[in-house]
């Protein structure tokens, strides 16, 4: 069981949710989230800076703004991972910086509160 | 790679973040929160606030920089010297494998770095 944690665009949720249904992951959790990446400059800013802009050069400098994105927390079967990671970057991958993160975390177990039951009989199975 | 999650003050993230960045740990996910801890929330006279705003930071890090950073929050976060009760919790967490979507490289736990075909 793992634990597929996406730091995703805002404009791209509804085609992520889209894709994940389409592919058979249909349980996920989402949030929101603010965040900064390794610091590379927005590339608008940059052209605005190279304009002459005001506004634009003073937000060069520091970079310490935190960008708003949607965290998507989806718990898997250990042999769905791959296909949800790869569902993930085909639809989020601009090729852009600023596209996200995914991180895989290890779960120990997964109970369903309104069953009891526990293990992978709680999670999204797909043939 | 190991995931910090680090629960600290509101007011103490501004200069958390300022540290991680001069420490050259620049990514950090942000995310606002609610919690009590050991000392049940507070209670001023009659009524306990057990549901004390907090902030989360989620970074993810090389296993050799775990002390490191780990170090650095404690010291950004922490108020006055000596610190006091609802300065928060730092959680370690391990991440298997980690994918930047935009160039689609997948790094594993181990150092290897490849790059996923779509």
């Amino acid at each position: 069981m793992k634990e597929v944690m996406a730091i995703v665009r805002l404009n791209a949720m509804n085609k992520t949710k889209k894709a994940l249904a389409d592919a058979g992951i249909t349980s996920i959790t989402a949030r929101d989230a603010l965040g900064r990446g390794k610091g590379l400059i927005d590339l608008q800013i940059l052209k605005g800076a190279e304009k002459g802009y005001e506004e634009a050069i003073s937000q060069l400098g520091g970079s310490q703004r935190l960008i708003p994105k949607r965290m998507v927390t989806i718990i898997v079967p250990d042999k769905l991972v791959d296909k949800t990671v790869r569902t993930l970057i085909k639809t989020n991958q601009t090729g852009k910086p600023g596209d996200g993160k995914i991180f895989v975390l290890p779960v120990m177990d997964s109970i369903s509160v309104r069953t009891g039951l526990n293990g992978d009989v709680t999670l999204d199975d797909v043939e | 790679m190991l995931m910090i999650r680090s629960i600290i003050r509101p007011e103490k993230v501004d200069a958390t973040l300022a540290a991680l960045m001069e420490a050259g740990f620049p990514a950090v996910t942000k995310i606002s929160v609610v919690g009590r801890g050991k000392q049940r929330g507070i209670k001023i006279g009659e009524i306990t606030y057990d549901e004390i705003p907090k902030d989360l930071l989620m970074t993810v890090v090389p296993e050799k920089d775990k002390d490191f950073v780990i170090r650095t929050i404690i010291k950004a976060a922490r108020s006055g010297d000596k610190g006091a009760f609802g300065d928060g919790k730092i959680f370690i967490s391990p991440v298997e494998e980690v994918y930047t979507i935009s160039s689609g490289v997948k790094e594993t736990a181990g150092g290897e770095i490849q790059e996923v075909k779509i």
